[in-house]
C-alpha cells in the first residue's frame, strides 16, 4: 500500500509463555486516526509500544515512510518522527512545563536553548488552542494540563504520528471533547494518529478502527462502515453479556451512615469536608463527581484506611470507633480500592494468595496452625473459571495479570460472604466494556444479596444505570443528592464542575 | 546490540548454575590475591579446606562457628522478608548475651537444668526486647528501621564496654583494654554433643530454628502475613490486618533470633561475657540473609559455608604464615561473588538488533 506512514506486517511479541501480539498488520495514512479497539490483554498496548519503539517485536517488519525500520529505542522512532503518550505520564513534577519539554529533546548538547525553546512552545500551544504556562511547575497542574504538556512533548520532538494510549482515562468529559478537537486540527495538518482505546464514543470518531482480541487482528474497518454493536461482538468474540434489570425494590434498614464526616487537609489529596450520608441494605448509592473531589479520602475513611478529622461513622446503629481496616472489616466493609495494584494487591503474590488475602486465618483457608495452600488454589481455580480471569492458573503472580483481570480478582475476593457494606471507588476506571459488564453485574449481585453499596464513579452512564441514589461531589463536599430516577444528566455535570444551577428547586 | 533484563523466577538450575560459577569465580580472585601478597595459592587453600572439614575436630570447629552465623541470618532473612530493612542484628546479639548474662547473674547457684533454659529464655527476650524499640519507633513515630537499629547497635555495644570495664559486670583487673566478665558458673554452660571440640547445644538450637522459619515463612498465617508486608504493606492493612503489630511481631521474632546467637556464644564458647567475640555477628547474619536470598534453608546452607571458611581461614593464619587478614579478604571476595551470583541469576541477556534504518 503506497502513501502510507507506517506500515506494519506479522509483528509478533511474546513475553515468556504469552503471545501478546500474534502476526499483526497494522498500517497508518497520513490525515487519519487510526483507533487500536480491543479488551484489556489484547495486545494493543504492545502493539502501540512497538510501533512507538519502546518494545521490540519478536518478528514481524515495520515500515516508516517506505523504508524498514528496526527501532532499538524510543529514541529512534523519535528521530522518524514517530511519537508516543502513555498512558502514565513521565512528566517531573518538580520541573516546568518548559524544562520536562526540554527533557529527551535530542541534539541540545549540555546547554540548552531555554528561550528558543519557551517561544516554539508558545506558538504550538497557541496554534492547537492550549492554554498553558511554561513556567508553570507540574505539580501544580491538574491531570487533563499534564496531558497537554504530553502531547506538546510528543509533537515537538516527533511530529509525523502521534500514537496516545487511552488518553481520555484521567479526562473529564469536557477535556476529552477538547481534546478531540486538537487530534481533528493535527489530523487536517497531515498527521498520522494511533488511538488505543476501549471507549465506543470514541472509536466512533476515528477513522479507521482495527480491532485486536487475545493478541490477534480481528480486522481493519472503515468506522464510517461499522457500528458500536458490530465492534463489540468483534471485540469480545460474542454478544455481550444482557445488563440486567432494575426491578424497584423495598428499601431496607439503615446500614452505614456518616455524619458531617471530613478528613484532615493535610492528608494528601483533595479532602472529605462533612460529608453526611446513609446507605440502606439493598441499596447501591452513587458518588458522581470527577474523580480526585474528595471521593477518595471519603471511601478510604468508610474502609478505615484513613482516620477521621472530624465526624463520625455509624454503622448498624453502632458509632464505629476507633476507626481502623480491622475495626470496618470485623463490622462487615469490604472496598474494592481505585488503585488496584498499589491498594489491593500483592502483586509478588499468586491469585490464589491474593484472594485469601484478610481471610487467610479463617475457614476454608485453615488448617490446624498452618494455612491450607490448598484450599486456596481450589478457590482460585473457581475464581478464575467462575470470573473468566485470562491467566496460566492459581499460581500466577497478579502482577501479571490486566488491569481488567486483576480487578476481578478484587471483586472477587470483595464479594465473597461475609460482606454487609461494599465500597467501590471508580471500579470500571480503564476497563473494557467485558469487565465492565462483570464489575456491574457484581454489584447487582450484592445488592440483590442485600448488601449495602456506595460507588463512585466517572462515568454518569455508570451511575444512571446501577444507582438507586446519587450524590454528586465537588472539592470535597456533597453538592446534592437525588434520586436516580429523577436525575437529569445536565444538572449533574453542572454540579459536578461545581455550579449550583439556579433553577434546581 | 546486548540489552539487561530482568528475570523475577529464574530456574533451580540457573540458581545452582550461577551460584557454583560465582564461588569458582570468588576463589579464582582470592587466588590472584594470594599470589600477589606473595603466598601460594595452592598452599593456602589446603590449609583453609584442612582447617575447615580436614579432620573431625576441624569439622565441628566448622559447626561451632557456624551455630551463631545461622542464627543471625535467619534473624535478618525474617525481618527483610517483610521489607523491614532491620541491621539490629549486632546489636541484638549482645543484648541476648547481655540479658542472659543478667539470668546467671540473677540466680547464679540454680543448677543447670533450671539455669540453661533461663538463660536462653532471657537472651532471647533482650533480642527481641531491642528489635521491639526499633519497631515501636518506626510505627509510633515513623522513624527509619535503619537508622534506630544501627543507633541502637552502638548504644548497646558500649554499654556493654562500660559495664565490664568500669562497670558492675568486669571481673577484678578488668581494664579498658581487657573487657570481660569473670567466668560463667559451670552450671550455665551449654551442654556439648562433643567433648573435644565443643559443639554445643546452641548447633542444635540453630538447625531447629532453619527448620521451623521455614516452616513459618512457608506455611503458617504469620509467615504469609510477613510476605505479604514485604509485597505490600498497603493491600495488607486494607484487608484489616494490624500492621504495626506485625511489625512488632517480624522485628521481636527477628531480635529472639540473634539474642539467641549472642547467649549461645557466651554460654557454649566463651563460658563468660566478652565483647570481642560477639563483634560482628549480627552484620555478618546481614550478609548471610542476602546470600541466601531471605531463604531459611538457604541461610543454613550459607551459614555453614561461611562457619567453615572462618574456621578454615584460623587454621591457614596459623599453619602457613600467611597472615590472618588475608582470610578476611578471600571471605570478603566471596561474600561480593555469590551477592554478584544471585544478581547475575536473576538477569538475562537479550540479544536485539540494533538500529539500521
Amino acid at each position: 500500500m503506497t502513501g502510507a506512514l507506517m506500515e506494519a506486517r506479522g509483528l509478533t511479541r511474546r513475553f515468556g509463555s504469552v503471545t501478546a501480539l500474534d502476526g499483526v498488520d497494522f498500517d497508518l495514512k497520513p490525515g487519519e486516526i487510526h483507533c487500536l479497539f480491543g479488551e484489556n490483554g489484547a495486545g494493543k498496548s504492545t502493539l502501540a509500544s512497538i510501533l512507538a519503539g519502546v518494545i521490540a517485536p519478536d518478528d514481524g517488519a515495520l515500515a516508516v515512510g517506505g523504508g524498514p525500520r528496526r527501532y532499538g529505542s524510543p529514541a529512534d522512532a523519535i528521530a522518524d518522527g514517530v511519537g508516543m503518550v502513555h498512558q502514565h505520564f513521565a512528566l517531573v513534577e518538580a520541573f516546568t512545563v518548559l524544562e520536562n519539554l526540554m527533557v529527551g529533546l535530542p541534539g541540545r548538547g549540555w546547554r540548552p536553548d531555554r528561550a528558543g525553546l519557551a517561544v516554539r512552545a508558545r506558538a504550538l500551544a497557541e496554534d492547537l488552542g492550549i492554554a498553558l504556562d511554561p513556567a508553570a511547575r507540574v505539580s501544580t497542574l491538574s491531570v487533563g494540563e499534564r496531558q497537554w504538556i504530553e502531547i506538546l512533548k510528543s509533537l515537538m520532538e516527533a511530529g509525523r504520528i502521534l500514537i496516545l494510549d487511552e488518553p481520555t482515562a484521567v479526562l473529564t468529559p469536557e477535556e476529552s471533547r477538547r481534546l478531540f478537537a486538537m487530534l481533528d486540527g493535527l489530523k487536517r495538518r497531515g498527521l498520522g494518529i494511533v488511538l488505543v482505546s476501549h471507549k465506543l464514543v470514541e472509536v466512533m470518531q476515528s477513522d479507521r478502527v482495527t480491532v485486536l482480541r487475545r493478541g490477534r487482528k480481528v480486522a481493519t474497518l472503515a468506522t464510517a462502515d461499522t457500528d458500536p454493536g458490530t465492534l463489540t461482538r468483534m471485540m469480545i468474540g460474542a454478544s455481550p453479556p444482557p445488563e440486567g434489570t432494575q426491578a424497584p425494590r423495598a428499601a431496607g434498614a439503615v446500614v452505614v451512615e456518616t455524619r458531617a464526616l471530613t478528613s484532615a487537609e493535610s492528608a494528601g489529596g483533595v479532602p472529605a469536608r462533612d460529608v453526611s450520608l446513609t446507605i440502606r441494605a439493598g441499596e447501591i448509592v452513587g458518588v458522581a463527581g470527577v474523580a480526585g473531589n474528595g471521593q477518595a479520602a471519603l471511601f478510604d475513611m468508610l474502609a478505615g484506611a484513613l482516620a477521621p478529622a472530624s465526624g463520625e461513622i455509624v454503622i448498624d446503629g453502632a458509632r464505629v470507633s476507633p476507626v481502623s481496616p480491622t475495626e470496618m472489616m470485623r463490622r462487615g466493609v469490604r472496598c474494592i480500592p481505585e488503585d488496584r495494584f498499589r491498594q489491593g494487591l500483592v502483586g509478588e503474590m499468586s491469585i490464589s494468595e491474593n484472594l485469601m488475602l484478610g481471610r487467610h486465618r479463617a475457614a476454608p483457608f485453615r488448617r490446624g496452625p498452618f494455612v491450607d495452600y490448598g484450599a486456596a488454589d481450589r478457590v482460585a481455580a473457581n475464581v478464575i473459571d467462575a470470573f473468566r480471569i485470562a491467566t496460566t492458573g492459581p499460581q500466577a503472580r497478579a502482577a501479571s495479570l490486566s488491569g481488567g483481570n486483576a480487578q476481578k480478582v478484587l471483586l472477587a475476593r470483595e464479594m465473597a460472604p461475609g460482606g454487609r457494606v461494599l465500597l467501590a471507588n471508580q471500579p470500571t476506571r480503564g476497563l473494557d466494556v467485558g469487565v465492565v459488564a462483570t464489575v456491574h453485574a457484581a454489584l447487582r449481585a450484592k445488592r440483590d444479596e442485600g448488601a449495602a453499596v456506595l460507588l463512585a464513579s466517572e462515568e454518569l452512564d455508570d451511575l444512571l444505570a446501577l444507582c438507586d441514589r446519587i450524590l454528586v461531589m465537588f472539592r470535597g463536599r456533597v453538592m446534592a443528592a437525588m434520586s436516580a430516577r429523577d436525575a437529569d444528566v445536565e444538572r449533574i455535570g453542572a454540579l459536578m464542575a461545581g455550579r449550583q444551577p439556579e433553577a434546581a428547586a | 546490540m546486548i540489552r539487561i533484563e530482568r528475570n523475577p523466577a529464574p530456574s533451580a538450575a540457573t540458581l545452582a548454575l550461577s551460584y557454583v560459577g560465582a564461588c569458582v569465580m570468588g576463589f579464582a580472585i582470592s587466588a590472584l590475591l594470594i599470589a600477589a601478597t606473595g603466598y601460594d595459592p595452592a598452599e593456602a587453600f589446603g590449609a583453609i579446606w584442612q582447617g575447615a572439614v580436614g579432620s573431625q575436630t576441624a569439622m565441628i570447629g566448622s559447626l561451632v562457628k557456624a551455630t551463631p552465623l545461622i542464627l543471625t541470618g535467619l534473624a535478618a532473612a525474617i525481618a527483610f522478608r517483610a521489607r523491614l530493612w532491620s541491621i539490629g542484628q549486632e546489636g541484638q546479639v549482645y543484648a541476648g548475651a547481655m540479658a542472659g548474662w543478667c539470668a546467671v547473674l540473677l540466680v547464679p547457684d540454680a543448677p543447670a537444668l533450671l539455669l540453661i533454659p533461663l538463660a536462653l529464655i532471657f537472651g532471647a527476650a533482650g533480642g527481641a526486647g531491642l528489635g521491639a524499640v526499633a519497631a515501636g519507633l518506626r510505627t509510633r513515630y515513623g522513624v527509619n528501621e535503619i537508622i534506630s537499629t544501627v543507633m541502637l547497635n552502638y548504644i548497646i555495644v558500649y554499654l556493654l564496654s562500660w559495664l565490664l570495664s568500669g562497670g558492675a559486670w568486669g571481673e577484678v583487673g578488668a581494664t579498658v583494654s581487657y573487657q570481660q566478665s569473670p567466668p560463667a558458673p559451670e552450671a550455665a554452660q551449654l551442654p556439648n554433643f562433643d567433648d573435644r571440640g565443643r559443639l554445643h547445644l546452641g548447633f542444635a538450637i540453630a538447625l531447629a530454628a532453619s527448620l521451623a522459619c521455614a516452616a513459618l515463612i512457608a506455611r503458617t498465617p504469620l509467615g504469609f502475613e510477613i510476605r505479604a508486608l514485604g509485597g505490600n504493606g498497603e493491600a495488607l492493612r486494607r484487608r484489616g490486618v494490624d500492621v504495626g503489630r506485625l511489625t512488632l511481631v517480624v522485628m521481636a521474632l527477628s531480635g529472639a533470633l540473634a539474642g539467641l546467637a549472642g547467649i549461645g556464644e557466651v554460654l557454649g564458647v566463651t563460658d563468660r561475657l566478652r565483647g570481642d567475640e560477639l563483634y560482628g555477628l549480627g552484620y555478618a547474619g546481614v550478609v548471610i540473609g542476602l546470600i541466601a536470598g531471605l531463604r531459611p534453608i538457604g541461610v543454613l546452607v550459607a551459614g555453614l559455608f561461611f562457619g567453615g571458611l572462618a574456621n578454615g581461614a584460623v587454621f591457614m593464619s596459623v599453619l602457613s604464615d600467611a597472615p590472618a587478614a588475608l582470610a578476611q579478604a578471600i571471605q570478603g571476595v566471596l561474600l561480593i561473588s555469590i551477592l554478584c551470583g544471585g544478581v547475575a541469576a536473576r538477569t538475562r541477556l537479550r540479544r536485539t538488533v540494533a538500529h539500521v534504518g
